[in-house]
């Protein structure tokens, strides 16, 4: 698959930027939203450069990572309810 | 004494007075000999007994750089009253395979962990990593460093990732190892390195080697992939040690039950009619094992180890699918490759392409902290099949009408499910 992950990168962070707006943390699985011809591996894959860029942040609670965007911070109770 | 401060602690010193040695114990005395921290989380502890809830917080963007696991944040909510347990980040360290280790390792370890952490650890978490309990977040990249550039050790697996593999003693200590676990269990941490220490998955992936059916790592009850060492010719039989048995020269079990007169060993009582295929019988003098019908449960074989032993042409039965009860109740793993040979030569290719499938179907329909066996359960054994290219075999029949999964797909049938209902009317009443 011709995906451009530099191009994936951005589409990942501009999607979660927005989200950041009202649900500051996301699972990898909303994160496939981003761009739905990328194969999850491959937008996983971006999430975790972006992360290493500092772009992104994880989250973690022991059990499950999530993604967040810096800056954008809410509960942690309200992260993890469903 | 140090300067540390022991808080009042009533409910939680009374589990000192049991007959079992306590934790209590064994935290308090660390934390006499100079670190706070103990006294605070017992502390704590006293605290939650007292409102039945925990006072820790849990979750955060704790973490070294680059690694999306290994360190598990946890932050007390009265930091006031027990500052030294204001962070108590967990970091879970990849322990060796089969857990050796030098005690010259476990002492530097437990030097970097004194100075930079709790002084607390424990030895091993049900993962199977060394658990280092409790440090700020300001020691957690120095104590990585250490880790990393002193020790020649890696944090271990967290969160949604592939967790950290572990496997039983193996080859290096149990003749009835079929299989090279720690081989195996080294090479598919090293293999799947991203997945372990990034996240991937929609929640965690273990991965657990046993060398044999006795499965001292209970694989087949904790990870989500298992690894089982078998054979699949026959068990070995040394009929003149099976005679030294019957004839009570050599211990059943190899004595492990000789604390108590169990009277005269009786290989029909405690072997034979104890065999679940009912696949064993002396022949006079002989005994005789129909291995078609043999279930390799190994209970035979743990009876009488010096006369029977498991066969030469071994590999390992892989399993998905085990888990605890958060949904659905807790589940055991079911039978996906009845037998495969675990080849060094070709880096185990077998078991990864199979694990890579596995993968691309949970990454894709697996629900957020949805583990693999409940997906299993979601979407049908036989939507687990067609995505893994697996054939249906009658051992993943967990017993005959439970789970009947093997159906017609459309695209089997000729003409499909459609069908003319006027043609069909005419020759049957409605
Ligand atoms: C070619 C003809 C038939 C086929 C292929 C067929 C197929 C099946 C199948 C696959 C099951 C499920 C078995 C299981 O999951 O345990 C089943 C159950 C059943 N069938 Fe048939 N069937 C046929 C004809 C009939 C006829 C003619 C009757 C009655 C007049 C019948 C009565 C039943 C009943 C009562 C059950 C349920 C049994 C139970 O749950 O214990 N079937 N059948
Ligand atoms: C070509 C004919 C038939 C086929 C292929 C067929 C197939 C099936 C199948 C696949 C099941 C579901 C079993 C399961 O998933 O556990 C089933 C259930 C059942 N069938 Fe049939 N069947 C046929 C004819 C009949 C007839 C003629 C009767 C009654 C006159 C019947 C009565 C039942 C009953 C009572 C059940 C059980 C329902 C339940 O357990 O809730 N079937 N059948
Ligand atoms: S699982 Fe089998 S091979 Fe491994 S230590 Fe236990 S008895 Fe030995
Ligand atoms: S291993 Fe178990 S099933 Fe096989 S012969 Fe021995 S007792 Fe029977």
């Amino acid at each position: 698959m011709g995906v451009n992950m530099e191009e994936l990168k951005e589409k990942v962070l501009a999607f979660a930027t927005k989200k950041a707006a009202h649900k500051s943390k996301m699972y990898i699985k909303d994160l496939y939203k981003a761009d739905p011809d990328a194969s999850p591996r491959q937008i996983k894959k971006a999430a975790n450069e972006l992360v290493k860029e500092q772009k992104l942040e994880y989250f973690s609670s022991g059990s499950t990572v999530m993604y967040g965007v810096p800056g954008f911070g809410k509960g942690i109770e309200e992260a993890f309810e469903e | 004494m140090a300067d540390v401060k022991k808080h009042d602690t009533p409910m939680v010193d009374e589990l000192k007075s049991g007959p079992w040695p306590s934790f209590v114990d064994d935290i308090e005395q660390r934390g006499f000999n100079g670190k706070q921290a103990c006294l605070d989380l017992l502390g704590q502890l006293e605290l939650s007994y007292k409102h039945k809830e925990t006072h820790w917080k849990h979750g955060g963007i704790v973490g070294v750089f680059g690694y999306g696991g290994g360190v598990i944040g946890r932050y007390s909510d009265v930091p006031e009253e027990f500052p030294a347990i204001a962070h108590f980040h967990t970091i879970r360290v990849n322990q060796p395979a089969s857990k050796f280790y030098s005690t010259a390792f476990l002492r530097k370890l437990c030097e970097i962990w004194d100075y930079r952490g709790s002084g607390m650890t424990n030895f091993h978490g049900s993962t199977g990593d060394m658990v280092l309990l409790g440090t700020s977040t300001d020691q957690l990249e120095p104590v990585f460093f250490d880790l990393t550039h002193q020790m020649g050790a890696d944090l271990g697996g967290s969160g949604s990732n592939l967790r950290t593999p572990s496997c039983c003693v193996g080859k290096a200590r149990c003749e009835w190892s079929c299989i090279d676990t720690q081989d195996i269990c080294y090479n598919l941490t090293m293999t799947f390195q991203d997945e372990l220490h990034r996240p991937a998955f929609p929640y965690k992936f273990k991965f657990k080697v046993s060398g044999c059916p006795n499965d001292c790592v209970a694989a087949i009850a904790r990870c989500d992939c298992a690894i089982i060492g078998t054979w699949r010719d026959e068990i070995r039989i040394d009929q003149e040690a099976v005679k030294a048995y019957m004839g009570g020269e050599l211990k059943p079990n190899a004595g492990a039950h000789s604390d108590r007169d169990w009277g005269a060993f009786d290989i029909q009582k405690e072997v034979i009619d104890l065999c679940p295929s009912q696949c064993m019988m002396m022949d006079g003098n002989e005994l005789k094992i129909n291995n078609r019908e043999c279930v390799r449960c190994m209970h035979c074989i743990n009876v009488m180890p010096e006369a029977l032993r498991p066969g030469l042409d071994t590999g390992a039965t892989i399993l998905v699918g085990a888990k605890a009860p958060i949904l659905e109740g807790a589940q055991l793993a079911t039978v996906a490759l009845p037998f495969i040979k675990m080849d060094k030569d070709n880096d185990y290719e077998e078991i990864k392409d199979f694990v890579d499938k596995v993968w691309d179907w949970w990454m894709e329909e697996g629900k957020n902290r949805e583990r693999f066996g409940e997906l299993i359960q979601r979407q049908s054994m036989q939507e687990f099949l067609r995505r893994t290219e697996l054939k249906p075999i009658p051992q993943m029949v967990k017993e005959p009408r439970s789970n009947p999964y093997v159906f017609w797909s459309a695209e089997e049938v000729e003409g499909g499910w459609k069908r003319d209902v006027k043609t069909f009317r005419a020759r049957h009443a409605a």
